[in-house]
């Protein structure tokens, strides 16, 4: 019974009942639902459910190595969303949340392009919700943009599909080359989800927007689906080396100066991505390893992060560093919580970053790409700034806190303290997550050189910061708006359009105005010399004219206008 | 116990707990032979001083930035 369902699809189905039951019967029938979408992972290898319509296969479910992990890691993520959100008695969230993460779950079991861009559209219209729910002018506006960039993702995925299966003849999801125009469409589509630089805009608009168990949501699934995707598709891709490097690199900069403490996280989302960007674009197994590793731990990670943080904003009302601090006296459990993340996003030994991040620097460094390498190697000291220090310190310590709170409710803490256990637990035993990677791991990650140079690079870029606190030169939160590249579309092409917009009025006013005299001056004519010649039949004949020019006239406007 | 701790301690603590570490891993430097992923690494002490100019780097770009990217919280709403 359960394997005539392809993994996530009992969820997104499932999730259709959940505006009917009341608030604790929710939660109990989604983990029910859940639990019997990871029962049926635990297939062999290989295409389970094939759907034929009009000549065309549709294939539902198709497992392997690199589905494998991914779907593991999205069911702990989708678990670990409905314990976070226990408390939270708005059912539309709930729907949204658990639809969208089926939706995920089957689009990464569809074994060709078509089914992918099903689901791949399912996950937008279930997610988009969780946006919306927030209830402001802020946000809804936010969402309509991250509408408009997911469906032009999905009509560039569509038409790259189009065009690569009626030239090849085959739509099976597999390697692609950027040989022809279709496979372009398709990778352009893949980095809008990505978040690649300058098509990253949405992500750092729409995320911080959403609710606060939404945002925790939002950040699983979406990007490592395109992950996935570009593992599946594009692995070995040169261009994606230099792509991925300058997305570790850039938002780093832009991290420092937000305000927005879940916007700083969604920067630092953006660069995790970039790391994991680079190792598909090596594409050797190590690297690729890499790359599905740090997806699965970055995942537990940054959703913890996000649930810290969520945390904070559900108790004290405001997400803002420059508002708060000193909450560690109030919610323990949130400060030792967010710490761990922070620590494991941060790379240190024994928690589950190190691991991960580990297999892609090695993949890289044994791929000859030295320059590349240092650019990680810079960038993992702006990941210890923005999510190992920045996060940490403005919420939890900083300076006095300026208002009492609590700890987060139960089903919250659940959940970090799940997340926070995951960290740890792949950090001292990386065996367990690398047994789950799609290639044999042959490879010690704690070695006496590894551990030293790693703590050496982490604890002095630590004490960078302090020397920086103490003598007063690290900058203060400011309240503000940090321009990102959706400014570009947001302000630059709004303005562009409206000028358009208004010269085009401006001549149509022109040239109406000058049509409308030259008309009076004809009409005046005529009537001067009706009146001087006094016939009545040249003038019938003459207002004829005057009616036919002005009939025709309006006709023509009719036809432009309509 | 988190609670009776004053952020003064905290921070005072967490400062010699790092230059504590510091000097650890600086003689752990010339104890075992480390060495990198790639040549450049192997420089004595590279980590060290690539992670704390780095730091300061990325702290001091993101000033210059704001000045270039930084906008009034309702810039959008406007």
């Amino acid at each position: 019974m359960i394997n005539s369902f392809p993994p996530g699809l009992l969820m997104l189905l499932g999730g259709l009942a959940i505006p009917f039951l009341p608030h604790h019967t929710r939660q109990i029938w989604m983990i029910l639902i859940l639990i019997l979408s990871a029962i049926s992972i635990n297939v062999d290898h290989g295409v389970h459910i094939v759907f034929e319509l009009m000549n065309y296969e549709f294939i539902f479910w198709k497992s392997d190595s690199l589905s494998m992990p991914f779907a593991i890691v999205f069911h702990i993520a989708a678990a670990l969303n409905i314990f976070y959100g226990w408390h939270e008695k708005d059912w539309k969230q709930h729907t949204s949340a658990f639809t969208y993460a089926g939706a995920a779950i089957t689009a990464l079991h569809a074994g060709d392009f078509l089914t992918l861009f099903l689901f791949w559209e399912f996950t937008v219209l279930t997610s988009v919700f969780l946006i919306l729910a927030s209830n402001n002018n802020r946000a809804t506006s936010s969402a309509i943009r991250y509408l408009v960039m997911q469906f032009t993702s999905g009509a560039l995925l569509i038409a790259g599909a189009a065009y690569y299966i009626s030239v090849t003849g085959n739509s099976e999801l597999t390697l692609l080359s950027l040989d022809n125009p279709g496979a372009w469409f398709i990778f352009l589509s893949f980095g809008i989800k990505a978040a690649f630089p300058l098509l990253n805009g949405w992500l750092q608009d729409a995320y911080p927007e959403a609710t606060v168990i939404g945002t925790v949501a939002l950040s699983a699934f979406t990007t490592k689906l395109a992950i996935y995707a570009l593992a599946r598709t594009f692995a070995g891709t040169e261009y994606l080396i230099y792509i991925g490097v300058i997305m570790t690199a850039f938002p780093v900069f832009f991290a420092v100066i937000e305000n927005d403490l879940r916007r700083v996280l969604s920067y630092s989302l953006n660069n995790q991505l970039g790391f994991m960007v680079v190792g598909i674009g090596v594409g050797t197994e190590m690297a690729l390893n890499g790359a599905v590793a740090h997806a699965f731990v970055h995942i537990i990670y940054k959703s913890l992060l996000f649930m810290s943080m969520g945390a904070v904003l559900y108790r004290v009302g405001t997400i803002k560093a420059s508002e708060l601090g000193g909450l560690y006296k109030y919610m323990p459990v949130t400060t030792v919580c967010c710490i761990i993340g922070a620590m494991s996003i941060s790379a240190f030994p024994l928690f589950s970053g190190f691991v991960a991040k580990s297999l892609i620097m090695v993949g890289v460094a044994e791929h000859g790409l030295i320059i590349i390498y240092l650019m990680l190697l810079f960038a993992s000291a702006g990941v210890l700034e923005h999510s190992g220090i920045k996060i940490p310190y403005f919420a939890f310590f900083g300076h006095e806190s300026k208002v009492k709170t609590k700890e987060a409710p139960i089903g919250m803490v659940i959940a970090m303290v799940f997340a926070a256990f995951l960290c740890l637990l792949i950090g001292f035993i990386p065996s367990l997550l690398f047994s789950l990677l799609p290639y044999e791991v042959d490879y010690k990650v704690y070695t006496p050189s590894h551990v030293i140079g790693q703590m050496q690079l982490l604890i002095f870029a630590i004490l960078a910061f302090i020397f920086l606190i103490r003598f007063k030169l690290y900058p203060p939160e400011i309240p503000s708006t940090v321009l990102n590249f959706d400014w570009f579309y947001r302000i630059f092409l709004y303005k562009l359009i409206n000028s358009i917009i208004k010269v085009l009025f401006k001549i149509w006013e022109i040239f109406s105005l000058n049509f409308i005299n030259s008309i009076k001056f004809v009409y005046s004519k005529i009537q001067n010399n009706s009146i001087q010649s006094g016939n009545s039949a040249v003038k019938v004949g003459r207002s004829t004219v005057l009616i036919l020019f002005s009939l025709g006239f309006v006709l023509i406007c009719n036809y432009l206008l309509f | 116990m988190m609670q009776k701790l004053s952020l003064k301690k905290i921070g005072k603590w967490f400062s010699l707990i790092i230059l504590f570490v510091c000097a650890l891993l600086i003689i752990a430097e010339f104890v075992f032979h480390r060495y990198g992923e790639t040549k450049t690494e192997d420089i004595l002490l590279f980590p060290a001083f690539f992670g704390f100019l780095a730091f300061i780097f990325i702290v001091f770009a993101g000033v210059l930035l704001r000045k270039l990217v930084m906008r009034k919280e309702d810039y959008y709403d406007k």
